[in-house]
């Protein structure tokens, strides 16, 4: 697995998806301190962190993140390679393995890049409220966001898999994001896995339901989504 | 005794997909050392067998053994020992051809330290050092698709269509590196192409393929034994000369062809003797000819039709 890693990290070496990704992450920190910086400069360190955290996961990060799932996974597809590699052969479970262990290293990566551009924008533009403590507590805000809509990719490379195309996945993530913001203000949003993972990073669930059934539901869409894709993928024709 | 191994078998395997048979109760057999030429038209299944072969698609029904393996009950195990290449290779394109072999290599586990060299030498690409592969040219990509298959010392290679899109000098090239790999690395190759003069030069077996059938399985050697000799008259009344060569020489093996063509199958090295009855018959013979039935004829009249090629 360790080698197969490895050849993951290699196929990305000039590829211009890294970069790319690197500015959609850079998008929420950006637009936010610096708009704060100019309506409301006395807003303490802590909101900057919790705006940026909430536009990454409940905005930004599901299509972001459906877009890096797709290059790792359809490329495979569209430049041909996959026949190459599963008659190496490397086994389909393993193929799954090593692009999903990229793909959270990918997120979590730019979820710590989202945190640490807030982090050092914040710091130029001299906001005050800044702490040990909240460094951490932020840390952990934007970590945990990255943790659950990792795990929350499974339906996406799904989607991935069965289309091998961009169009339904973007489609797909923009849905996502769409009920997001339309149910920002509900009280039932604790129901919808990915506006649940957002109000879970920042501690805002709404009292409506009991938390756990927010973790069942996301915990039961990323296990439908983990099964059908090894599934589909273990029957699947190669053409 | 000396005992062939069957490296390749296949028993009435089988795919359809909706209400086509692709590849329809195929039965061939690929035995040690051979270069296997897989013909067929267009549309024929050839690569429909070959990803059967190499586990890409799954069977409708029907059996592959590979090295005498099941290749169901011990996937991976008969994989690695396989090299292969099917329809257009497909690499990283941000990525040189050293990187995409060491893609392979570490994957395979191949820890001969000169490996990927001489994997690129044997297709004379160890020059392009700083290229992209999406820079490459088809029949570059071709034959790093070769190397690639050659990477990890394979005892058989399934190629499909390896000289697609390559020009003629290519294709000698790919001809001559086929038949070296096969001779001084003893590997048993499995190549697939629609063109018959192609496999012919290439190949010591063939299996003839034809929407999804495998019509027959020979060695060249054997069939051009069986291609029979003929005379052939090119005549001025050919209704006359038939009458002749039966009355007059009890001939009955003959064929009348379209302008006063007759091939005769028997009697052969009397042409001298036939054309005497038929110029003292007042039958003018403008044309005399020894040869052989063609190739491209004989497959013509197998698959029913336009020629193959
Ligand atoms: N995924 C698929 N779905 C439906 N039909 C398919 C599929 N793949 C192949 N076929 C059909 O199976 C038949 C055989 O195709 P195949 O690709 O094996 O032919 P081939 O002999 O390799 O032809 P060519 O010389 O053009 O490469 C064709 O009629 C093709 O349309
Ligand atoms: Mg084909």
């Amino acid at each position: 697995m360790a080698d197969l890693l490895f050849t993951e990290f290699l196929k990305l070496k000039r590829s211009s998806m890294f970069l790319i990704s690197l500015l959609g992450s850079a998008v929420a920190p950006f637009v936010v301190v610096i708009a704060t910086f100019i309506h409301e400069p006395a807003t303490p360190f802590q909101d900057l962190f919790y705006n940026v955290n909430l536009y990454t996961v409940l905005i930004i990060g599901v299509p972001l993140y459906g877009v890096v799932t797709t290059y790792l996974f359809n490329r495979e597809y569209t430049e041909n390679t996959l026949k190459n590699l599963l008659t190496i052969p490397v086994s389909r479970v393993s193929f799954i393995i090593s692009k999903t262990l990229l793909l959270f290293l990918w997120i979590m990566m730019l979820s710590i890049i989202a945190w640490g551009l807030t982090l050092f924008l914040g710091m130029l533009t001299q906001f005050d409220g800044l702490s040990s403590s909240l460094l951490l507590d932020s840390l952990k805000q934007f970590s945990t966001g990255g943790i659950l809509l990792f795990v929350l990719s499974t339906p996406i490379i799904l989607v991935t898999l069965v289309t091998k195309n961009y169009v339904p996945t973007i489609i797909f993530t923009v849905v996502i994001t769409l009920i997001n913001v339309m149910a920002g203000n509900s009280e039932h949003r604790g129901l919808f896995p990915w506006a649940a993972a957002g109000d879970i990073s920042n501690q805002t669930l709404p009292p409506t339901y009991p938390v756990e059934y927010s973790y069942i539901i996301i915990a039961t869409t990323a296990l439908i989504g983990f099964i059908s894709m090894f599934v589909y993928f273990k029957k699947t024709d190669i053409h | 005794m000396f005992q062939i191994s069957e490296i390749i078998k296949t028993t009435n395997l089988t795919k359809v997909y909706g209400q086509q048979k692709s590849v329809d109760h195929l039965n061939i057999t690929v035995n040690q050392g051979e270069i296997y030429g897989f013909l067929g038209r267009n549309g024929a299944g050839k690569t429909t067998t070959i990803r059967m072969l190499l586990g890409l698609i799954k069977p409708t029904s029907g059996q592959i053994e590979l090295f005498g393996e099941n290749l169901f009950k011990n996937h991976k195990g008969i994989l690695r020992r396989i090299g292969s290449m099917v329809e257009v290779p497909g690499f990283y394109e941000n990525l040189t051809a050293r990187e995409n072999l060491l893609i392979n290599a570490k994957i395979i586990g191949v820890h001969k330290k000169n490996a990927i060299e001489e994997a690129l030498e044997i297709v004379d690409l160890h020059h392009e050092t700083k290229k992209l592969v999406g820079k490459y040219s088809l029949g570059m990509k071709q034959r790093l698709g070769i190397a690639r298959a050659l990477l990890h010392y394979p005892e058989l290679l399934i190629l499909d269509e390896p000289t697609n899109g390559l020009d003629p000098i290519g294709i000698k090239e790919m001809r001559n590196l086929i038949q070296s790999l096969a001779k001084e690395r003893n590997i048993t190759i499995f190549v697939s192409s629609h063109i018959l003069s192609e496999i012919e030069q290439l190949a010591d077996h063939m299996g003839i393929i034809h929407e999804g059938k495998l019509l027959e399985e020979i060695a060249f050697e054997s069939l051009r034994k069986r291609n029979r000799k003929y005379l052939e008259f090119q005549v001025s009344n050919d209704n006359k000369a038939a009458m002749l060569l039966e009355s007059h020489f009890g001939i009955s093996d003959y064929e009348v062809h379209d302008e006063g063509n007759i091939r005769v199958y028997s009697h052969l090295g009397s042409q001298g003797k036939l054309n005497k009855v038929f110029v003292e018959n007042d039958i003018d013979v403008l044309k005399i000819k020894v040869s052989e039935d063609n190739l491209e004829d004989y497959f013509a009249k197998l698959v029913g039709g336009g020629a193959i090629g």
